[in-house]
């Protein structure tokens, strides 16, 4: 595989990454247990689960920067195993390692040449600085941008030999939330390009924002995978209709005879909805002051789609 | 496509020269030491202790020309001249029990009996320098001597050679102290400039996760030590030019740039960075390693003879001394640029490089460039 082009995949030629049974064991502890899947080209692909789940340690096998201790993986279809084919994987993907930062005392610029210059061919750093919006930036040494334009450099910086898939580790972690939501905007304008990007993540609201498939990492095994709509249909409950702040005194107005209501931590009321059950809880609830109250419907998450499946939930720090 | 080696020099020396305080310690410091030593001690020369026991007396003191000589020496004021009773039987026991408390090198000159009758009569006399051949001022030491033996011989008789037995001619000139300095704070700069230089790429890096994703470039590790050693070359060249410039232009150190010297300067630059990467490997932190490579740095600076002779040193100190690798740096910057000990020069050099290449070696094997 390493003279020329990759062989071709037995009936996964679509395929970008494809996994098969990876494994990765350091001493007793197994941090990847066997994992299974694949990665279509220009898909947004999101890995998701908490720290320690294995999701760094299987992009970074994908990276060639570790060597699995079973099963294969391969990119663009090269073998990450054979020390031949690492060489031609490096020429051709974009990496993002979690935590990254760039050069403090060279410029936006600077840095974006400095990883360019490692590749045979490099993309044109200003287009670069406008696709990930920092051309006001451009000449600002690295040291002294916010953490949400740090992680724009790094995003700018992965994609500099124009590659044929993106590796993002956790490239949201640590920002704040008008942060994260730029450098969400600079994926989506990935995507629209039609780049391939393999995403980690812990955080629910961005894989469910971003991806178009989503797998669920949790102690080194995958236990879900599908599109984000697939995994909520089918783990993650029912609708709950919310009634804000309305406390105990809330709990204790609702008619009877309404689905098993609880409160949640602001004060507020949950109801699971059946099917068809929405109207009659709205017209019951006419009848009392909660009327008054601000009232949704709730659509489960992936972050309920975790829960169901292994009883916990995901905190924002990812544990 | 530029190249991946002059990529990484290029980022390694901008972000060098954008850091007030990595100019601060590379050029302002070492000249900052110049001055407050050059101005301390510069006014003093480095003088070599050395035992004289004169036996050539008459009517128990010295015999004019054997005092005249004595004086010859004096006047070289190359030497502190400590004075051996002329009865001593075991002049050398009485050296050894004297310098060792003292902190002193055991040098004995014996002027011995007859000297102004063989003088007078044959015109030949014979002194004799007892010295151990490992010790470091032996070179410098013995040509002064022998300078000033010669001069004597000169000022009593035309024909100089027949009067005083010759040594090995070597020229000297008179050493002062700022001269002794100067290549031994190039030594302290190449040393401090490449050991935390390589901690900090590698170990500062490797926090910021870039050596990581250098990784995941087609960049090999190979690559990526070079382009640090070359960077490292830059460096001490500027290094040297400052500060050999600077000791000129303020004190009148003359230095001469020989082949040795750039062969000094190539070996540190792959020594004490490779030194550094081997501290960086052992000490993951970079906090750790940094103090790691101070602690490795300082005792190395003042043990291996760059702001003082290793002659000063406890005889213990001088064993450790030894086994630094900037002890052979600063020896062979100093017989290059000062003393002009091209034999001296050489054998430093050649040590320099053997240690350069075994720690840029291990360096290299040690360090991860892949996580495992």
């Amino acid at each position: 595989m390493s003279n020329g082009q990759p062989a071709p995949l037995p009936g996964q030629s679509d395929k970008i990454v494809l996994v098969e049974n990876l494994s990765k064991k350091y001493g007793d502890n197994i941090a990847v247990n066997g994992i299974s899947f694949g990665l279509t080209k220009g898909e947004v692909f999101a890995f998701l689960g908490p720290n320690g789940a294995g999701k760094t340690t299987t992009v970074e096998i994908l990276e060639c920067l570790r060597n699995p201790t079973g099963g294969q993986a391969i990119v663009l279809g090269y073998d990450v195993s054979k020390r031949s084919d690492q060489a031609e994987i490096r020429k051709r993907i974009g990496v993002l390692p979690q935590d990254f930062n760039a050069i403090d005392r060279l410029t936006v610029r600077e840095n974006i040449n400095y990883f360019g210059a490692m590749f045979k061919h490099q993309l044109d750093a200003d287009k670069l600085i406008e696709l990930v919006d920092l051309k006001d930036k451009r000449d600002e040494q690295f040291k002294k941008l916010s953490g949400g334009l740090k992680q724009r450099v790094g995003l700018a910086v992965s994609l500099v030999n124009d590659p044929d898939v993106v590796f993002l580790d956790e490239p949201t972690t640590g920002l704040d939330p008008r942060a994260r939501r730029d450098v969400w905007g600079v994926i989506e304008r990935l995507k629209s390009q039609g780049k391939t990007v393999f995403l980690t993540t812990h955080y629910m609201d961005e894989a469910e924002y971003l991806a178009d498939i989503v797998s669920i990492i949790d102690h080194g095994q995958i236990i879900a995978s599908g599109t984000p709509d697939q995994l909520i249909d089918s783990h993650g409950g029912k609708k709950t209709l919310i009634i804000r702040d309305a406390g105990e005194e809330g709990l204790k107005q609702l008619p009877p005879g309404l689905p098993k209501a609880e409160l949640r931590n602001a004060g507020d009321i949950a109801i699971p909805l059946h099917n068809g059950e929405l109207t009659n809880i709205l017209m019951s609830l006419t009848k009392t002051l909660l009327h008054n109250k601000e009232i949704e419907v709730k659509r489960p998450t992936l972050d309920d789609v975790f829960l169901n499946l292994t009883g916990r939930r995901v905190s924002e720090e990812g544990n | 496509m530029r190249s991946r080696i002059y990529t990484i020099i290029s980022g390694h020396f901008k972000s060098w020269y954008r850091s007030k305080s990595n100019i601060f310690w590379t050029i302002a410091f070492p000249l900052l030491l110049i001055v407050l030593f050059g101005a301390i001690f510069g006014s003093g020369s480095t003088k070599f202790d050395l035992y004289l026991q004169n036996q050539d007396l008459s009517a128990n003191t010295p015999t004019p020309l054997s005092q005249g000589y004595v004086s010859a020496l004096n006047n070289t004021e190359a030497f502190n001249l400590h004075m051996v009773p002329a009865e001593q039987t075991n002049a050398l026991a009485y050296v050894k029990d004297d310098a060792q408390p003292h902190n002193r090198g055991q040098r004995l000159l014996v002027i011995p009996y007859g000297f102004q009758t063989m003088l007078n009569t044959t015109r030949q006399a014979k002194i004799q320098l007892y010295m151990d051949q490992s010790d470091q001022a032996s070179v410098s030491l013995i040509g002064i001597v022998n300078a000033a033996t010669v001069s004597y011989a000169a000022h009593l008789s035309p024909s100089a050679d027949n009067v005083i037995v010759q040594q090995v001619g070597i020229v000297t000139k008179n050493i002062r102290y700022i001269d002794f300095f100067i290549p031994g704070v190039i030594g302290m700069t190449l040393l401090t400039t490449g050991v935390f230089g390589a901690v900090n790429t590698n170990g500062r890096y490797r926090e910021l996760k870039i050596i990581k994703k250098l990784a995941t470039t087609p960049l090999s590790k190979i690559e990526w030590i070079l382009g640090m050693v070359g960077y490292q070359m830059i460096l001490a060249t500027i290094s040297l030019v400052v500060i050999l410039f600077f000791g000129y232009a303020i004190f009148g150190v003359t230095a001469t740039i020989d082949i040795y010297t750039l062969g000094l300067v190539v070996a540190a630059s792959l020594l004490f960075p490779g030194i550094g990467m081997v501290l960086a490997n052992f000490v993951k932190e970079a906090e750790g390693a940094d103090a790691a490579a101070n602690a490795i740095t300082f005792p190395m600076m003042f043990l291996a003879g760059t702001f003082w002779p290793r002659d000063t040193l406890p005889d213990i100190m001088k064993i450790i001394a030894n086994f630094m690798p900037l002890t052979y740096v600063n020896d062979g910057l100093r017989d290059a640029l000062i003393y002009a000990q091209p034999a001296q020069a050489l054998t430093n050099t050649l040590i320099a490089l053997g240690l350069a290449a075994f720690f840029i070696v291990l360096g290299s094997v040690l360090m991860n460039w892949k996580e495992e």
